[in-house]
């Protein structure tokens, strides 16, 4: 049997299992145990015990991100941090939209682009935002719509883009020159969502909206918001400009200290032990397709199935690869979430490197596009998890096509950021 | 809790495995019988103090002939990922006679790379060479260090001295630390300890083995500082007429930092060179990732890549076997010693007893191992 028979025999098995895992109704990271499981069986390897631990350490670094920020975020959600802010914008600017909108969805992507996570952005702001939204007259479906577009754009923002740093790993790329090719497009998409969706709303009814908005500690001020900002903030720059005498903490540890700064200046008592139990309940099924997502690439590498998607992928003809970028980055994000960047991103840059595109513009454009994905099915945990927090009764397809016009925006945005890579590499000065 | 016992049940036996099997690999002994020149073996930590007693204070095999002349470094195992690197150095330890100057020999420049494997990679824990005498067993090992033995990363790691911004992964990766920092990260203590021993011990010529994945552009090639420009392009010259295969040359770019051919060069009196060998095994668009793979270097999807023009270096059904890529490194080596020595006579480095190319391709790199079960065990070295 040659090298692509035996591979494509063993990822159909994988794929069987994994749609099998999710017939049964299986979360989403036991299926991809299972893909990866029947994948090392099918090839001949067994229960390979040492590649799944290994596999599962994987992104650890990248899942211990994932934790301390969160838990830096919910201790400033908690220390009513979030909505002393929404609260102060809508008083001020609640007769003004632009500014308004403009204000929010920079509150909106804060929570993501810290962790990479547009979960935590849902989680954090998306209440809130739906609260100031529903005032408007905005109907639910379209909020929603709004909270996880730019949910999505939030995990894609600098500085933390989990796609784009998974794929850079996997091609021995820097993540380095990636700030402004995700922050300018990121910005903009978000803006241009909340612009589309929302421009027919009414003013802000500020009574209801104050009325419906928690209430902010008494003595929650700017300094207390800000001062935990600031903390992480100088972590970074000490790291930056004394890198030989300052400790190397890792990012771990810097939002530990921001999230530490957060817990000691909250003007209420905070329940730290139990907010961190919170955060690792809510972000269980990330953290865990995270490592069952590495398991499987450490599968797939073993048996060859990592190499026979890379080389059909390298091997396509490029225009073909342009054009169906909108459809294969959204539908592997769905199926494998994070997963996605190391199976279909790494050959991807590969290529694009290969026929001299600019690997960093390339790759930012193809992480504006991935989190599209997370609105469909089997997976939509975000899509879901938003129209919960919305609290909205309407069909999923009506959320749905509320999303399309600015999908389609990110779709041709990001495509052409592929496209003239080359020419946009001057965004990539840090 | 019959569910949860089964799934508790099924994690331990998992982690039982699997820690084992990490456990071996960290502390696989790996034997080296010295050969007839091995005067002494010093360790890296004799070099630079704070060294001494890590994973990293290597052994240093010092090779001495009779009468003084020039002084070269050889250093395998930069990245342990590229075992034809290590191969090629343990070829010199153990079989080089010296009739003139000195060589020092780094087999594991990088031991605690050595003690891990590429996650998210599926190396093989190990690997062994055929040998007449049953075979020989080797750690696989990684491009970067151990985390258990340097962790965290920074948020983006900058260069010392340079400050050149690098990807924060490398402040673990040997060949991007250079010319270390003696306060520094264990990586880069180990690249200022092997700088040390460079102006210490006055070598005049530091080489360091590598090896690259096909899709990389700099590959089958002597990467050479200004210093051994000429030098390399002989060598080079002769190899292509000589020695039966091709190698060419690349300027060590004085804009990338942290490279051996860059910062020894430039940190020391020596002539620094890099050599890299095509090793199909890091391609990312390997198949099947095994042994095999790592030793005959066959893969169809790559081969695939290079019909399609994506790749750098030729590759057929023939593949890239262990043995071809040791052969170029060592008879790279001895071309180089023997232009050396004919225009720096009082530097002169003479020697015989290593294979080249084609005696490696012939008999293949277990022929050129010794056996360490015919000496007395107290006299043999492990990395």
């Amino acid at each position: 049997m040659n090298a692509t028979t035996s591979a494509a025999l063993v990822l159909a098995v994988m794929v069987a299992a994994y749609a099998a895992a999710k017939a049964l109704k299986v979360s989403t990271e036991i299926s991809l145990f299972a893909a990866a499981l029947a994948g090392a069986l099918a090839g001949g390897s067994g229960i390979p015990a040492r590649h799944i631990v290994e596999g599962a350490f994987t992104y650890f670094d990248i899942v211990l991100i994932f934790v301390t920020a969160t838990l830096f975020m919910n201790l400033l959600k908690e220390s009513g941090a979030a909505v002393f802010v929404v609260r102060a914008i809508l008083r001020r600017f609640h007769r003004h939209k632009a500014p308004l909108f403009v204000l929010l969805t920079l509150l909106l992507l804060v929570p993501g682009a810290l962790t990479g996570a547009g979960s935590v952005t849902v989680l954090i702001m998306g209440g809130m935002a739906a609260t100031v939204l529903g005032t408007m007259d905005i109907p639910k479906p379209k909020v929603a719509a709004i909270i996880f577009v730019i949910a999505g754009l939030s995990a894609a923002a600098p500085p933390v883009n989990l796609w784009a740093m998974l794929t850079a790993a996997g091609t021995n790329m820097p993540y380095v020159g990636f700030f402004l090719p995700l922050l300018v497009p990121c910005v903009v998409l978000a803006l241009l969502t909340i612009f589309i969706l929302g421009w027919k709303s009414k003013p802000v009814d500020l009574e209801k909206a104050l009325a419906e908005l928690p209430e902010a500690p008494p003595k929650m001020n700017w300094v207390r918001v800000s001062f935990p900002f600031l903390v992480f903030s100088l972590l970074i720059v000490a790291g930056r400009v004394f890198p030989f005498s300052f400790p190397i903490l890792g990012l771990p540890l810097m939002f530990a200290a921001a999230a530490a700064a957060a817990f000691i200046l909250s003007p209420i008592k905070l329940a730290f032990f139990k907010t961190s139990r919170d955060t690792i309940h809510q972000l269980l099924p990330l953290i865990g397709t995270l490592t069952c997502a590495g398991i499987l690439v450490q599968v797939m590498a073993l048996t060859g199935v990592r190499g026979l998607i890379a080389i059909t992928t390298v091997t396509l003809p490029i225009t073909v690869v342009f054009l169906t970028l909108f459809l294969t980055l959204p539908v592997s994000e769905a199926v494998l979430m994070w997963g996605a960047a190391p199976v279909l991103g790494v050959p991807l840059v590969l290529l694009f490197n290969t026929i001299g595109l600019n690997p960093v513009v390339a790759l930012a454009g193809m992480s504006v596009i991935w989190p599209l994905g997370d609105a469909i099915p089997p997976t939509a945990i975000i899509g879901r998890l938003t129209t919960t927090t919305v609290g909205m009764k309407e069909p999923y397809t009506k959320f749905l096509k509320y999303c399309l016009v600015p999908a389609v925006l990110i779709a041709v945005v990001g495509t052409l950021m592929v496209v003239f890579s080359k020419k946009l590499a001057f965004l990539t000065v840090f | 809790m019959t569910r949860k016992a089964v799934i508790a049940a099924f994690g331990a036996a998992l982690a039982i495995f699997a820690g084992l099997s990490f456990y071996r690999s960290r502390h696989l002994r790996e034997p080296v019988v010295p050969g007839p020149s091995v005067s002494r073996v010093a360790h890296l930590g004799d070099y630079f103090g704070p060294i001494k007693g890590t994973v990293n204070d290597v052994n240093v095999y010092v090779l001495e002939g009779k009468e003084p002349g020039g002084t070269i470094l050889l250093l395998g195992g930069t990245h342990p990922e590229e075992p034809a690197g290590r191969l090629a150095a343990w070829i010199f330890a153990e079989n080089a006679k010296i009739a003139k100057g000195r060589i020092f020999v780094i087999l594991t420049a990088n031991r605690s790379a050595s003690t891990v494997t590429r996650l998210g990679g599926a190396y093989p824990p190990d690997f062994t060479i055929p040998t007449a005498w049953g075979g020989q067993k080797f750690r696989m090992g990684d491009r970067w260090s151990n985390p258990l033995d340097q962790w965290p990363d920074p948020e983006v790691y900058l260069h010392y001295p340079t400050r050149q911004e690098l990807a924060y992964v490398d402040i673990r990766n040997l060949n991007r630390a250079f010319p270390g920092r003696p306060n520094g990260t264990l990586t880069e203590k180990t690249c200022y300890a092997i700088t040390e021993l460079v102006r210490r011990e006055k070598v005049d010529i530091a080489i360091d083995f590598h090896e690259a994945e096909l899709q990389y552009p700099v590959i089958s090639t002597i990467v050479a500082h200004q210093k051994g420009a000429d030098l390399a392009a002989a060598a080079s010259m002769f190899i292509s007429s000589v020695e039966g295969f091709a190698i060419g040359v690349e300027n060590s770019p004085k804009a990338l930092r942290g490279l051996s051919h860059r910062e020894i060069g430039d940190a020391t009196d020596a002539i620094s060179l890099l050599l890299e060998a095509p090793e199909p095994f890091l391609d990312a668009t390997r198949g099947r990732t095994d042994r095999k793979l790592l030793l005959t270097g066959k893969d169809d999807f790559v081969v695939r890549a290079g019909k399609r023009g994506l790749l750098f270096e030729k590759i057929d059904e023939k593949g890239w076997p262990i043995d071809i890529r040791v052969g170029r490194h060592t008879s790279t080596v001895l071309q180089i010693l023997e232009i050396w020595s004919g225009d720096n006579p009082a530097k002169a480095v003479v020697l015989s007893g290593v294979p080249r190319y084609t005696d490696i391709v012939r008999d293949g790199v277990g022929a050129y191992l010794k056996d360490p079960k015919t000496i007395d065990p107290a006299k043999l070295f492990y990395e």
